[in-house]
């Protein structure tokens, strides 16, 4: 019996944004585990050279280039002391806005969000700005990423100097 | 200023120690930008970032921005990126492909070997500028070793083969890795560090830090089923499984270590990589090739061009100071050529893991720097820092810390003149079998 059958209802935009907000909202509270989870098993983070927004993340000297099993792994050094870059915490909060669809094809919803993150840590205060690009997949009247590629508006990470966090 | 002020040499007591007020002194910037960057042999780029004529690359390079390009005639130059006229910026791109260069504000064109071919309003000059002047200005000397071009801004510097001297070995086993040769890939890191310049070459050949700063990094990789490096059995080529620390003239320096597991790899890129070392040893003989792929190695060529050359992924960078607290670090991430795309994925997977801003490495390293150049507010109590760890020793371990003493002597006798002896642990562990590279 399927569990999922394919649903012949439009996505939203409310949908896709209460989504956003909600993932905005563990990554500012560092429920990185409970983050994972919203992830499908092909899914890959990925964030492209500053200088080159155009290559592909896996075939370039990229920043990030993460499957799950290596997204796995980065989330379980964050939540290590020793994973020294972050301990303590930063603080982070992340605006997401301009929110649009920009297709809805199969069982997949392609959307393309700006994003506006400040981490202030250690007395230093950083601002990580760009565009976010997902594949959703809806599920269960909700979503799961196949996809979330973070294009820095960046020409070169100075002075954030690292992106120890998750964009 | 005597020599002693900067470092300490105490052979007798092995002791070694650097005044915590060289990475603080904005006097002893402007000492480093004429003795070192305006004397030394600097990286600028890789012919394969500029294969065809007119491809261009705009860098700063030890300070000054350049045009790293392929004229006309498809020969490699270095330009100075500054209009003779009023110094503004020719080329304001970071990469493409140009016939001419034309200064944004006045007008002045130059083609791209240089001449200057063009001055508006040039009727109204008694003498003319492109008789004057001639063409764009570049550093004294341009040099390339493999493929790897260098800059050199004293007329007087010795030749880039002599400079590098024996350490070349170490580019050699980089460039040889394929018959077709090596490209870099597309796609650069550049940021910032909040740290002295200095801080990050001696990061970028610790052993010793490894096991405490990435920790997380060493339990990742036994998570996906590989041996972290310098835990492993296996002598490879006369290095131990501990690794090992080498020396050579001109501040050059080297430390080693078994090669790593390979997390996560495929048949194919097993495959692939497994082909290349046949080749490498039909080309090389064995002893070379087991040095190739059986060894990873850390190099610093003097004083900021670092070299990490790792079974899974092999990585270049630079630093150069902006402040005595502030850094400009570019990293570029070298594939040998002829390769797949599976074998491309792979090495930038895996290179990525550690390597770069957001690795899950490098943020660690960043961090240790930061926080000690913070700390160097407390010199009036804390004068020194140590750099003893090995000395002494007959065979000194990769996590010991000659490669960095071989450093600071070159580091101390540009800045004053004073010669200390080296340690003598020169090594290159391979033989080379034929020349034909």
């Amino acid at each position: 019996m399927a569990i999922t059958a394919p649903t012949a209802t439009v996505t939203t935009r409310t949908e896709v944004e209460d989504f956003l907000f909600q993932e905005a909202e563990m990554l500012d509270t560092w429920r990185l585990e409970e983050w994972l989870e919203l992830f499908t098993l092909d899914c890959t983070y990925e964030i492209p050279a500053t200088d080159r927004p155009d290559l592909d993340p896996g075939l370039s000297w990229s920043l990030i280039h993460d499957g799950r099993t290596m997204l796995e792994q980065r989330v379980i050094r964050l939540k290590k002391p020793e994973a020294h870059a972050e301990f303590p915490h930063s603080q982070t909060s992340r605006i997401v806005g301009n929110v649009r669809i920009l297709a809805q094809s199969g069982d997949e919803v392609l959307v393309t969000a700006n994003f506006n993150i400040n981490r202030s840590k250690a007395g230093k205060f950083d601002t990580y700005v760009g565009r976010y690009e997902y594949t959703l997949v809806p599920t269960n009247g909700t979503f799961q990423i196949r996809q979330k590629k973070a294009i820095l508006a960046h020409d070169k990470l100075d002075p954030q100097g690292k992106i120890s966090f998750i964009i | 200023m005597t020599a002693s002020t900067y470092v300490n040499d105490d052979r007798q007591n092995h002791l070694f120690q650097v005044n915590r007020e060289v990475f603080t002194s904005q006097e002893i910037l402007e000492k480093e930008k004429q003795e070192i960057f305006s004397k030394a042999w600097i990286y600028v780029g890789h012919e394969s970032e500029i294969p065809n004529k007119g491809d261009f690359q705009t860098r700063d390079v030890a300070g000054r921005p350049v045009i790293f390009n392929r004229d006309r005639h498809g020969e490699v130059r270095v330009m100075l990126n500054s209009c003779l006229h009023r110094g503004a910026s020719l080329c304001r791109h970071s990469s493409g492909n140009a016939k001419i260069f034309t200064c944004f504000y006045h007008g002045w064109a130059y083609r791209n070997s240089g001449e200057l071919v063009n001055v508006p309003g040039n009727e109204d000059y008694k003498a003319e500028p492109a008789k004057v002047y001639e063409g764009l200005k570049g550093p004294a000397k341009v040099e390339s070793y493999r493929g790897l071009y260098f800059v050199n801004f004293d007329e007087d510097a010795e030749s880039l083969e002599d400079y590098l001297g024996e350490a070349k070995y170490f580019i050699d086993l980089v460039a040889d890795q394929s018959p077709e040769g090596i490209a870099i890939l597309e796609g650069t890191h550049k940021y910032s560090i909040k740290a002295n310049w200095k801080l990050l070459v001696e990061n970028s050949v610790d052993g010793y830090h490894a096991k405490s700063v990435h920790h997380t990094y060493f339990e990742m990789m036994m998570d996906l089923g590989a041996t972290p490096p310098m835990l492993g059995e296996e002598i490879v080529n006369g290095v131990a499984p501990s690794g090992m620390g080498t020396e050579f003239p001109n501040g050059h320096a080297t430390l080693m270590y078994p090669a790593n597991g390979l997390p996560l790899a495929t048949e194919s890129v097993k495959e692939t990589l497994a082909g290349m070392r046949r080749t490498a040893e039909e080309r090389f003989g064995e002893s070379y090739a087991t040095a190739m792929f059986g060894l990873s190695r850390n190099s610093v060529f003097f004083p900021s061009f670092i070299v990490i050359d790792l079974s899974f992924g092999l990585t270049l960078r630079t630093m150069y100071p902006i402040s005595p607290s502030e850094t400009i670090v570019t990293g570029w991430q070298i594939i040998p050529k002829g390769v797949d795309e599976e074998f491309i994925k792979y090495r930038v997977d895996n290179a990525l893991t550690f390597w770069g801003p957001a690795g899950l490495a490098t943020p660690d390293d960043v961090e240790a720097l930061e926080q000690a150049q913070k700390a160097f507010s407390t010199q009036a109590e804390i004068g020194w820092s140590d750099i003893s760890k090995g000395m002494g020793k007959q065979m000194p371990a990769a996590n010991d810390e000659l490669q960095m003493r071989a450093w600071w002597r070159e580091w101390n006798k540009r800045m004053t003149g004073e010669a200390l002896p080296s340690e003598g642990k020169s090594f290159v562990p391979f033989q080379k079998q034929t020349t034909d590279a």
